[in-house]
C-alpha cells in the first residue's frame, strides 16, 4: 500500500497524470473524519494483475471547501462522490445529495459530531 | 361466497417485500418455495401483485425510504390478509436496532400476525409460520363473512371492526 | 407527440429480490437512458461499526450487510483487524476460511443462475438449479451450523473445525453437484431457446469494462483479466488449484458461463482443501487493540470487496469503510442497459447478480 499526498487544488492534475484505465482499477473515494471540522479524503486505486499493489491518494480538507470531481477522468467515480456528499455533507461539483438519504435531508451521519 | 373461501384456504398467494433486510431471509424464503422444502405443494405461490395476495411476507427492519412502500403495499392487499414478519431484524430490529436509518421492526408501521425469529430464519420455520398464517386467515375470513346490518341496532361498523381486531387501524370513539 | 416514454421497474417487482427502482427512458422498445435509485436498503452499518459495537463484535455485524456474501464481509473485516493487531493466521485457519468462501461462491453463483433462468422465463430450470443448490446449503449447515448467516470466522481463527465425517460429506455432495453442473453446462450451451434469450443480449464491451471499472464475473465475461484472488497474497489460492476463468463476448451467455466454470473450479478447490488440510489450532488468542490503518481486498462472489479499517488503539474503531462489489459495478451496469430492449431488462438485471443490501449498506 502506497500513500501519496495531494491537495484538492492539484488533485485533477495529479490523478490525470497517474491514472491509466488499462493499468489501474479505481476502487472508490473515501472520507475519514478527523474531528474538529477536518476531514481526510482518499482516492484508492489498485493495479490489475499485480499482487498487493494499492495506491491511495489523500488530501486534507474541511467540510466547506468544494471537492473537485473526477468524473471527467474516471466516469465511474460518480457513485463514490455521491456517497461522500450524503455521508459527510461535502460539496462535490456535479454530485447531488440523494443516493442514500433524502435530497433535503439535513443529516450527515459520518461527521464526528453528529 | 363459499366458493371463494374454499379457494383462499387451499391456495393462499404470498407477496414478498424486502424492507431493508440483508437478503439472508429472502434467500431462505426462495429456498422454502423451491423444490426441497416445496411450499408450493400447499398451493402457496409467490406473486408480485398485492391485489391478488393473501399473505404478506416482510423481511427487514424497515428503512427510512422503504416505509412508505411498505404501508402502501399493505393497504393494497384486500381483506382478509395476514402479515408475517420473517427474521429477527423484522420483528425487533435485530442487529440493526438503533441505526440511524432504521425504524426498529415492521410492527411500528403495520399490524403483524406471525413473528418468525432467527437470523436467518430457516425454511422450516417459514413453513411453520405460513401454516400458522393459514389458520389465522381462515379465522379472519369467517369473522369477515358474519352478517351485519348497516342500519339498526344489531351491530355498528365500529363494533364490527373492534370484533375483528382491526379497530386500531381505524380511529373511532 | 412525445418521443420517449418512461417506464419504471421496482421498487417492488416479481423479478426483483430486493428493492431497487429503475427509471427506463424508452424509445419504442429500446432503452436509451437509465436512472437507478439504490438507497432503499440503506441502514447505516458503517456508522454503527464505529459507534455502537466494539471491534470484536464488528465482524458479526458486517456479516449482516449482505446475507449472500456474509462470509466474505466478515472475512475481510477480520483480516483487516488481524493486520492491525499484528497477527497472522496459521495454514489450517487459512484453508478453512478459503473452504467456506468457495462454498459460499458456489451457492451464490447458483442462485444467480437460477434467477437469470427464471427471469428469462424458464421456471423449471429455476426449480432445478434451486434443488441442486441445496447440496451446498446442506454442506454449509453441516460445517458451520447455519444455512445462511454462519458466523464462522472470528478474530484469531474460525469457530468450528472439520471432522472426518464432514470431509466425507464434502466429497459426497460435491461429486453429486459436479455431475449436475456438467449437465447444466451442456444445457446452457446447447438449448436453443436459452441461447435466444442470452446470446448477444446485454453486451458489455471490453473498453467499457475498463472505462467503467467493471469487476468480478461482469468484467471477466468481457475479457478483463482481474480477480482479487490472484491480486492479493492473503490466501494461497495458487496452491489449491485456482485458475482464472475468462470469456470474451460479454453478453448474458458469457456471464452465465463464467459463473458455471467458476463453480467447477471452486468445487475442485474445495476438494483439494478437504484433502490437504494442514494441521494446527483453529482458534488462537490475539492480544492488543487495533491501531493504525489497514486495507483488505477479498474476492466476493460478485467481485472485489474492499475494507479500510482505522483504529486508534481503543476498543472502538475510528472508521470502517466498506466498498462492495455491486456499488462499483453500477456504472457499468447502467451502460449495458442503454441500447438494449426493454423486454430483456429483467434478465439482464438478474445476470449482473446485483446485491442491493451490499450497495446501500
Ligand atoms: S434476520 Fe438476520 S438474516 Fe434475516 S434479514 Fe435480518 S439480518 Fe438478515
Amino acid at each position: 500500500m502506497t500513500k501519496l499526498e495531494t491537495t484538492l487544488a492539484t488533485l485533477l492534475a495529479d490523478i490525470g497524470t497517474f491514472y491509466e484505465p488499462k493499468k489501474w482499477h479505481f476502487l472508490t473515494v473515501n472520507g475519514i473524519d478527523l474531528g474538529e471540522g477536518k476531514i481526510e479524503l482518499q482516492w484508492i486505486f489498485s493495479k490489475y494483475g499485480v499482487k498487493d499493489e494499492i495506491v491511495i491518494y489523500y488530501a486534507l480538507s474541511d467540510y466547506e471547501t468544494p471537492v473537485p470531481s473526477l468524473v471527467s477522468l474516471i466516469p465511474s467515480a460518480f457513485m463514490g462522490e455521491r456517497e461522500i456528499v450524503d455521508m459527510f455533507g461535502l460539496k462535490v461539483d456535479g454530485a447531488e445529495r440523494g443516493l442514500y438519504l433524502d435530497e433535503d435531508s439535513l443529516q450527515h451521519p459520518l461527521r464526528s459530531e453528529s | 361466497m363459499k366458493f371463494f373461501t374454499s379457494f383462499r384456504k387451499k391456495s393462499p398467494w404470498i407477496l414478498h417485500y424486502n424492507a431493508g433486510s440483508c437478503n439472508g431471509c429472502d434467500i431462505e424464503i426462495l429456498a422454502a418455495l423451491g423444490p426441497k422444502f416445496d411450499l408450493e405443494r400447499f398451493g402457496v405461490i409467490n406473486t408480485g401483485n398485492p391485489k391478488q395476495s393473501d399473505i404478506f411476507l416482510v423481511t427487514g427492519p424497515v428503512t427510512y425510504r422503504s416505509r412508505e412502500r411498505l404501508v402502501e403495499l399493505y393497504s393494497q392487499i384486500p381483506e382478509p390478509k395476514v402479515v408475517i414478519a420473517v427474521g429477527s431484524c423484522t420483528t425487533t430490529g435485530g442487529v440493526f436496532r438503533g441505526m440511524y436509518n432504521v425504524e426498529d421492526g415492521i410492527d411500528q408501521y403495520i399490524p403483524v400476525d406471525v413473528y418468525v425469529p432467527g437470523c436467518a430464519s430457516t425454511p422450516q420455520l417459514i413453513i411453520d409460520a405460513i401454516v400458522k398464517a393459514l389458520e389465522i386467515l381462515e379465522n379472519k375470513s369467517k369473522e369477515i363473512e358474519k352478517p351485519f346490518k348497516l342500519f339498526g341496532s344489531v351491530e355498528t361498523i365500529g363494533n364490527k371492526l373492534s370484533r375483528l381486531n382491526m379497530a386500531k387501524r381505524v380511529k373511532h370513539d | 407527440m412525445k418521443k420517449t416514454i418512461q417506464i419504471p421497474l421496482g421498487s417492488q417487482h416479481i423479478s426483483l429480490l430486493e428493492p431497487i427502482r429503475f427509471k427506463f427512458e424508452c424509445e419504442n422498445e429500446k432503452i436509451i437512458g437509465v436512472d437507478a435509485d439504490v438507497g432503499f436498503v440503506h441502514r447505516g452499518v458503517e456508522l454503527a461499526c464505529t459507534r455502537s459495537f466494539e471491534f470484536k463484535q464488528v465482524g458479526y455485524v458486517v456479516a449482516r450487510v449482505c446475507g449472500l456474501c456474509a462470509i466474505t464481509h466478515s472475512l475481510s473485516y477480520t483480516l483487516a483487524a488481524e493486520k492491525l493487531l499484528g497477527y497472522e493466521a496459521n495454514d489450517r485457519i487459512k484453508y478453512l476460511r478459503m473452504l467456506m468462501v468457495e462454498l459460499d461462491r458456489i451457492h451464490s453463483h447458483m442462485l444467480c443462475l437460477a434467477h437469470t433462468a427464471e427471469n428469462a422465463g424458464f421456471e423449471a430450470l429455476f426449480m432445478q438449479i434451486m434443488a441442486d443448490r441445496e447440496l451446498v446449503m446442506d454442506l454449509q449447515e453441516a460445517i458451520s451450523g447455519n444455512r445462511v448467516q454462519f458466523d464462522f470466522i472470528a478474530i484469531g481463527g474460525v469457530n468450528r473445525d472439520l471432522t472426518p465425517e464432514l470431509t466425507a460429506l464434502i466429497h459426497k455432495n460435491l461429486t453429486l453437484l459436479s455431475e449436475k453442473i456438467d449437465a447444466l453446462i451442456g444445457l446452457f450451451n446447447n438449448n436453443w431457446s436459452l441461447s435466444l434469450k442470452y446470446k448477444g443480449v446485454g453486451v458489455l464491451r471490453l473498453e467499457d469494462a475498463y472505462t467503467y471499472n467493471a469487476l468480478g464475473p461482469l468484467a471477466r465475461a468481457a475479457g478483463l483479466a482481474t480477480d482479487v484472488r490472484v491480486e492479493t497474497s492473503d490466501f494461497p489460492y495458487e496452491d489449491i488449484g485456482y485458475t482464472m476463468i475468462l470469456e470474451s463476448t460479454g453478453d448474458i451467455h458469457a456471464r452465465n458461463f463464467v459463473r458455471l466454470r467458476e463453480i467447477v473450479n471452486s468445487i475442485a478447490m474445495c476438494r483439494n482443501i478437504a484433502d490437504n488440510l494442514p494441521a494446527g489450532e483453529i482458534l488462537e488468542k490475539t492480544k492488543g487493540k487495533p491501531k493504525g490503518e489497514a486495507v483488505v481486498r477479498v474476492e466476493a462472489p460478485r467481485g472485489e470487496l474492499f475494507y479500510l479499517v482505522r483504529g486508534n488503539g481503543g476498543n472502538m474503531l475510528e472508521r470502517v469503510r466498506i466498498k462492495t462489489p455491486t456499488f462499483s459495478g453500477i456504472p457499468a451496469m447502467m451502460e449495458v442497459f442503454k441500447s438494449s430492449e426493454y423486454a430483456d431488462a429483467p434478465a439482464i438485471l438478474a445476470s449482473f447478480d446485483p446485491c442491493m443490501s451490499c450497495t446501500a449498506k
